[in-house]
């Protein structure tokens, strides 16, 4: 998996690009643990991610978590056909704001 | 004649991009949609991630994935040999609940359910074997 980071102020957007599994997770999540301090508007690009494990989808909740403990947000941006699938089986698409 | 496919290995985690290149190898053979694809891969994902996770306390030991491909329907059995655990049995999450109110964890058996036709648990010969099914 690729992830690009781009911080702008206290907005960050990180591009994902391949499949955010079991094996890949714990990239995004270093990424985020390094980048996160100070972030208020967190956006994900799934723009090049269509394949979501359960394993990202941990981390995705912990870091809406995290971002709305700090009073931050957080955005899923182009999201595909079967992530949004795995988002509405499992309600997710009522917890995060996906645009 | 149904053609079966076998493939065993150590169950450790990083063996599970072999068990998906198993999946996308068979499933491109014969011809699938990327939709279909995705949710076979993801399933056998979740169940793989489960056995290197849980099946041998010690660490140590096999997994063996088996699949087919008959009148359209995929079939794709997860084998170990380890401690008897059905993992289906577990109760299905609270899917409702909000962002703050939620576990971090349990949603990929769920996950599984959802994204094919048919899942079974058996334990028979001494071995944990899930069966999954789902029509291409």
């Amino acid at each position: 998996m690729k992830l690009t980071a781009e911080k702008n102020g206290t907005a960050l957007t990180v591009h994902l690009s391949g499949e955010l599994n079991t094996l890949t997770a714990p990239e995004l999540s270093t990424l985020l643990d390094k980048e996160l301090g100070g972030v208020q508007e967190l956006t994900l690009n799934f723009a090049e991610c269509d394949y979501v494990s359960s394993a990202g989808l941990r981390i995705l909740l912990a870091t809406f978590k995290k971002m709305k403990a700090s009073k931050g947000s957080m955005v899923l941006a182009n999201v595909g056909e079967n992530f949004m699938d795995v988002l509405s089986n499992t309600g997710l698409d009522a917890v995060f704001d996906i645009q | 004649m149904k053609e079966e496919n076998v493939l065993r290995i150590p169950a450790k985690l990083e063996g599970m991009d072999v068990i998906l290149a198993f999946v996308s190898y068979l499933l491109d053979t014969h011809g699938c949609t990327p939709k279909a694809r995705t949710q076979l891969r993801m399933a056998v994902e979740e169940l793989y991630v489960n056995v290197t996770l849980y099946a041998y306390p010690s660490g140590e030991g096999w997994a063996e994935i088996r699949g087919s491909i008959e009148d359209g329907v995929a079939t794709f059995c997860l084998i170990d040999g380890g401690t008897p655990f059905d993992p289906l049995a577990k109760p299905d999450p609270d899917i409702l609940l909000s962002g703050e109110e939620r576990g971090i964890g349990g949603l990929g058996i769920y996950m599984v359910k959802s994204m094919v036709d048919e899942v079974e648990y058996a334990y028979r010969d001494g071995c944990n074997q899930l069966t999954l099914k789902k029509q291409l």
